[in-house]
Parts: structure tokens; sequence; C-alpha cells
């Protein structure tokens, strides 16, 4: 489940006590050594460990968060999401050597392929992230009341491609449109018992919050690009190119042809750099504004949610994974140069022989695998953590009390649209 | 008999309802705070559910709803955990079960390291032969397509591949003469392509279905027709041997084995795939001597110098660390070694593969 998901489901509250609707009640390091004993138990698998690693972070998330006095209950286990893949697996395998035997049939149009199979595999990938989202929600349990998701998968799998395709056509524009519009028939598929869940966030409030940014971020972007076409004269570059034998005598001959090139190239440069910077300091901010935007315009019945989340938290959060991060490259760095030199000092002893070579090669590998689960369990631990936890306690609740009368509903769903995305990679907790 | 307070939800609506709970030795019942009884559990059907740490949450087995118990009170806790074999508050059967669970996948993910290193290069082997030729053609096809264009540097100096202009011409006649001789020898059942591409590395590659790639960078290192000869003679042992098709259905059997372990099947088409491996050229130390070895016989038959190819192998190796590109091949000097042996105590030919002429001309195929 994505963390503001979940946090729908902590809407429940109540609205008369003046205590904060939504608590996380979970110890800190105790998620840490979650996180850290996972990671260790992935590696040694090769990754088999994770469908009892997910389980066991959901639970932890679920159980922990705690709306007036009541927490969630994750009731999924691990053996489901397991069965879950393999069927997934079962599925997905017919489709790869379809692929494999179209790629080979077609000969020289073999590697248009790829090309197509991408947005197959995208549309895949999206169907699989509303039938997960249904097996996450029917294995959430609140006041012994289960949630659940109707809806064809198929159908929002169509919306989100098109959704999709025009995000990119608009350069990011139409992201808060297609949010809106694909929450509003998410929510309006969800159910907490027999109470029915919906969106009201308004996508163009979403875009007017979020343009100034987007206007930082690809301004630069634009600025270069126009800037090059016009003021670069491209006959100069060509001629120079075609004249060169060197890269030296390229340079050369442009300088003579072109004599504002040095300008030309640090201002475009320069704003692409700008771009990437202010895109990498603002991400928080947008972060924080939309699940703010997301947390206030959801609806169960007559509850309604507002948040008030604040952008300073993300960044605390994100400042934290950096510092951790620093650390870890620190300690990563020195036992990595410690081995790197140990390796060497037994090739001179020793010599070279194809053995050491794969001993070498293999303990470049191990040392890699480490380092990734190692910042990926610093970022679950901090951002992701945060996201979650500053989420749900910044939520306050209207109407509560529709929540205190809601009969049971739904059947558990089907853990193959789990398998589905895990084997797509669009899985999350 | 003990008796503590506890949070009951009925299953059928949200309500939440402050209940006395009795843990008698037989059973446990639940009654509601004006003293009428709830409903009665048996222990046998209890079952903990997950929650925070200082509360026991139970269900029932076989119930239709999700009826739930919330207990706060440790002693409480304690007692009903004490009654009900089935549950398992300290978390030990569940420490047991993981236990197994880890072990068990940590054997699965040794096993199919094993089939990785050992099974697929044998069931490569073994399949390789069997691939019929009009299939590997199609294949080589789609894998030249991709190959050239991960190869392409992308030199404004002309098209990628070298012999097309006019003042290229006749190298590539050159090149031609030379080729058609070695593959009338080598009686191959599909037909070679070489080509010469403009690539500052020197090396040269095979593809499957009979496509060799020699690169600019070789051309220019090489001193004499026979060395080139040479290293064409060890590519087109590769393709006798089907080493592309072989290194193709390996590549794409770890890709599929590692998505299914690693639940990433989004990796890369299988032509990609299949083009980065060739590429590698991450052949075996028995395949490259085995085309090595063709390499031999093959100069032999065509009268050219079979230590020839023993020496640009020297030379390519030794004179640029790191560049090389041979580097993921067997140790250089046992191969050159290998080579000088099965070349035997034959005496060099008394005239190169190629005229003078044509050697100058083939060294300028790239203009």
């Amino acid at each position: 489940m994505t963390v503001p998901d979940a946090t729908a489901l902590a809407a429940p509250g109540n609205a008369v006590s003046a205590a904060p609707a939504v608590r996380f009640i979970g110890e800190r390091s105790a998620y840490w050594r979650l996180l850290i004993r996972g990671a260790v138990l992935l590696a040694f698998t090769l990754g088999i460990y994770r469908f009892w690693f997910a389980t066991d972070v959901r639970r932890y998330l679920w159980s922990n968060t705690d709306v007036s006095g009541d927490t969630l209950e994750y009731s999924g286990t691990a053996f489901e999401l397991l069965m879950g893949f393999l069927i997934a697996i079962a599925l997905l395998i017919p489709l790869y050597v379809g692929l494999f035997l179209a790629a080979l049939s077609l000969g020289e149009g073999g590697e248009l392929i790829s090309v197509l199979a991408f947005p197959l595999l995208f549309f895949l990938g999206q169907f699989a992230i509303y039938r997960a989202r249904r097996y996450r929600l029917t294995r959430t349990v609140f006041r012994g009341i289960r949630c659940h998701q109707t809806g064809s998968a198929l159908r929002y799998a169509v919306c989100a491609m098109f959704w999709w395709v025009m995000i990119v056509l608009t350069l990011g524009l139409a992201y808060p449109f297609a949010q809106s519009r694909l929450e509003r028939s998410k929510m309006r598929h969800t159910y907490y018992g027999n109470l029915q869940g919906r969106f009201e966030g308004s996508g163009f409030s979403l875009f007017l919050r979020g343009f100034p940014m987007w206007l930082l971020v690809i301004g630069p972007l634009v600025f270069a690009i126009a800037y090059s076409v016009t003021s670069v004269d491209w006959n100069a570059v060509a001629s120079a190119a075609s004249g060169a034998t060197s890269v030296e005598g390229f340079i050369g001959q442009l300088e003579s042809k072109f004599p504002s090139i040095y300008v030309a190239a640090v201002l475009s440069i320069g704003a692409v750099a700008a771009s990437i910077i202010l895109a990498v300091t603002l991400f928080p901010v947008f972060q924080a504004m939309t699940l703010r935007w997301w947390l206030s315009g959801l609806r169960f019945g007559g509850l309604t949610v507002r948040s008030r989340l604040r952008a300073s938290q993300i960044y605390g959060a994100y400042l934290r994974f950096l510092w951790y991060g620093l650390l870890f490259t620190f300690a990563a760095g020195l036992i990595g140069s410690i081995g790197f030199v140990a390796y060497g000092f037994a090739l001179s002893h020793l010599g070279k022989t194809p053995g050491s070579e794969i001993a070498g090669a293999a303990g470049a590998v191990v040392f890699y695998v480490a380092v990734m689960l190692g910042f990926s369990t610093i970022y679950q631990g901090t951002v992701k953590l945060a996201l979650w936890r500053c989420g749900a306690e910044s939520a306050e609740f209207d109407g509560a009390g529709a929540l205190d009368r809601v009969r049971a509903q739904g059947a558990p769903g089907s853990p193959v649209g789990e398998g589905l995305a895990d084997a797509l990679n669009v899985g999350s907790i | 008999m003990t008796t503590g307070p506890a949070i009951y939800f009925d299953g059928l609506t949200s309500a939440r309802h402050d209940v006395t709970v009795e843990a008698t030795p037989e059973v446990l019942r639940i009654r509601a705070a004006d003293g009428a009884e709830i409903a009665e559990w048996r222990y046998q059907d209890l079952r903990h559910q997950s929650a925070p740490d200082h509360v026991l949450r139970l269900g029932r087995t076989g119930d239709t709803v999700l009826a739930r118990l919330e207990v706060h009170d440790p002693t409480l806790a304690h007692t009903i955990d004490e009654h009900a074999d089935t549950l398992d508050r300290t978390g030990a059967a569940e420490r047991r079960v993981r236990t197994r669970v880890i072990v068990w996948s940590f054997a699965a993910a040794v096993s199919l390291v094993l089939v990785g290193i050992f099974g697929l290069p044998a069931l490569a082997d073994r399949i390789a032969p069997l691939v019929p030729l009009s299939v590997e053609h199609k294949f080589g096809l789609a894998v030249d397509a991709q190959v050239r264009s991960m190869l392409n540097p992308g030199s404004s100096k002309g098209p990628f591949e070298c012999g097309l202009a006019a003042v290229e011409k006749p190298g590539r006649a050159a090149l031609d003469n030379l080729v058609k001789r070695m593959e009338t020898a080598a009686g191959l059942p599909i037909p070679l392509k070489v080509a010469v591409v403009r690539r500052a590395d020197a090396n040269a590659i095979a593809l499957p279905g009979g496509h060799i790639y020699v690169f600019q960078g070789l051309i220019n290192r090489t001193r004499s027709a026979d060395e080139l000869a040479g290293v064409i003679a060890h590519e087109i042992g590769h393709v006798a041997n089907r080493d592309g098709t072989r290194s193709v259905l390996q590549a794409a059997g770890l890709s599929f084995l590692f998505g299914v372990l690693l639940g990433d099947f989004t990796g890369g088409g299988v032509v990609v795939i299949a083009a980065r491996s060739v590429m590698q050229k991450a052949y075996s130390r028995e395949v490259e001597t085995a085309a090595d070895r063709y390499g031999v016989r093959l100069m032999g038959k065509i009268g050219g110098d079979v230590r020839a190819f023993g020496s640009i192998l020297g030379r390519i190796a030794g004179g640029e660390p790191g560049i090389s590109i041979l580097q993921n091949h067997p140790l250089t000097k046992d191969r050159i070694a290998a080579v000088n042996a099965a070349a035997g105590d034959a005496p060099a030919p008394a005239q190169p593969l190629l005229t003078p002429a044509e050697w100058a001309d083939l060294k300028q195929i790239c203009g």
C-alpha cells in the first residue's frame, strides 16, 4: 500500500476527543531492527525473503497506527504473497515466451518487440497496481471490519495509461488532473465495511499550487533549449564538425567561426544545472504538498479529512536520510577500501589466477549489493516512515461519528495482483 | 479464573464494546458492562492477530466474521495464553516457522545460483547445436541491428561500416578476397557476413547467424594480413561452434532465472539481453580455447602464418592495460603458448595471405 492509501484507512476517529485523530505509536528502534534484519535476510536469500519482509513491515506500520484508541490490523500473510507471486509468474511466462518467439520470427525488426513490449508491460503494471490495492485493502481490518475495493482493474489500467501519456505530453502539467481523476476512481470503489469512500481533491487547486514549482524546474530547461536554438549558430557548429579531423581541431574551428560559444555553453549548462538543483531541493515541498492535498480530499460517507502537514517535516526526514547516508557511505568506503587493499595484497602474494579473479568479482558484487540494500534500508527508515507517520498524524476529522455505525461487507481479495505487481516491479509497501 | 476488562468488536458492526472477560479453565466468557453474556470462545479456536506490542488481539478460526477481542491487561493476557495451546504470544512458534522459511529460502537461493553457474551453461551446450540454422539466421538479424546501434559511437567521419565509400572499395575487395578463401576452407553451413566498423578499440566479435565485426582499431594495430586473418579465423571458430547462440541462450536463461528470483521481469527485452551478452563476450576459457584451436587449424588449411594470431594477441593484450577488451579472455600468455604449440614446428609460409598491394588497400578500408 502506498503511504497515502493507508492513512485513508486511519481516517475513523473521535471528533469529540481533543486528542489527535491519528497517532503513530511505533518505536523507531523496533522498525530499524525489522528493516536491518530484513535487509540481511534479503541479501542471503537473493530476495526470496521479500514476501516475509513486506508482511512484517506492513504488520508493523498498520498495527502501530492508532485511531482514537483502536489500531489497524494487517491480516495478510507471507504465504499468500508467495502464492500470488508464483501464480503471477505462471501467467507471465507464456507472455515472455511469446515476446521471445515474436522477436525471433521478426528477424531484423526483432528489436521493435522490446519497444512494443513496454506499453504492454506498463498497462499490465497499472492493472496489477489496482489489484494489489484490492488485496491490501481486504487485508486491512479496523474494529473487526475489513476494507474492500470494487471496480474493474482493466478500466483503471486504461484510464491510468491515458493519463500517463497526457502527463508525458504536457511535461508534467497534467499530473494534478491525472492524480485527481485516478484518485477519484480508486476512492469511489473503496469501502470501509459498507461505508463508501470518495475523493474530493480538486486537480485545479493542486495545479495552481504546483505551477510555480513547475515553472522553476522546467523554466531553466526551456530557456536552455530556446537559447541554444536561437542564438547558437548551428551552421558554424556543423561546418566546424565536418571540417575538423580531431576534437581539438573542432573546438579551434568553432572558436574562430562562432566566438561566443563559451558564453552559450556556460549559459545552457548553468540553466540545466539550475533546473536539476531546484528539482532536488523542491521535491520534499512537492511531496508534502501532494500528500496534504491528497489527505484533505479523502471522504468516507459523512467523514471529511483535513491535513496540516508541513513541508519542514518532510525536509527533516530527507535531512536525516542524507546524514545517515553520509555516515553509511563513510563506513562503506572504509570497509570497501580495506577489502580492496587486502585483495591487492593477497594477489601480490598468491599470484593472479582465474580463481582469484572470480573471487574478486564476487566480492565486488557482494559489496555492491550490501551498499544498495544499506541505502534502501536508510531510505525506508527515514523518508518512508516519516511520510507514513507525519501524513497520518497530520490528519484531522470532521463527522467521525460516521465510522461508529459501519456494517461488515466485502470478501478477501486474491493476492495474484500483488504477485503481478511484484513481478512487474511496480509493487510497494 | 482471571477476570479483566477488554474491548470487543463483534465483526458485524464497527461498534466498540467495553466488556469484561472471564478466563475460566474451559472457556473464555465475554460479558457486557451490564453483566449479560455476549459470547463464549473456546480456547482451541483462538488465533493471535497482529497488534501493537502491549495488546493481545484475538480472533477465531472458522469465524465467518472478523470478531476481535483486544486485551490490554497483562495478567489477563497471560492467563488466556496459558489456557490456549494455539496461541503464540511469545512468538516462539512463529520464530520456529520463520527459521525454517529462512533456511529453505537460503537453500532455494543456493540451488538457483548453482543452476545459473552449472546448469544453464550445460543446457545451452546441449541446446545450441539443436537450434535450426534458419532460426539462428533470423535471430542473428535481430541481434545484429541491436548490436550495431550499441557499438556505433556515432562518428561523424562516415557511416558506421567501413568499405562503402569509393576510396574504401579496394580495401573491401581485399577483405572479401581473404574472407572468401577462409570461408571456402571452413565449409560453414551458414554464409559469413564480415564487416569492418568504425570503432577505436582493437577487437572483433562474432554474433549468431555468421555476423563478424572487425573494429577499425584492430585493423590499425595489425602488421600483416596473416595477423588479421588469424583474428578472423578465431571468430569463424566461434561461428562454427555456434558460441553466439550458446551465449545468447545462456544469457536469456540467466535473466529469466533471476527475473523469477528477484521478481524483476522488466529488465529489458530478450534482444537487448542477447545483444549485451554477445558484446560482453563473456565466453568461458574452454570456449575461447576451442575457438583458438579452430583458428589455428583454419589458418593451416589456407596456408597462412599460424603464429601470427599469437603475435597480434600479445600486442593487443600487452600494450594497453585497462583498455584491452581481451581482459575477459583466459590468460593471454597461456593462449599464445597454446597457439604456438598447436603450430608445431611448421615453417612460416613463404608469402603472406594477401599481396603487399592488397594489404595496403585493406589497411585503408576505413579511409
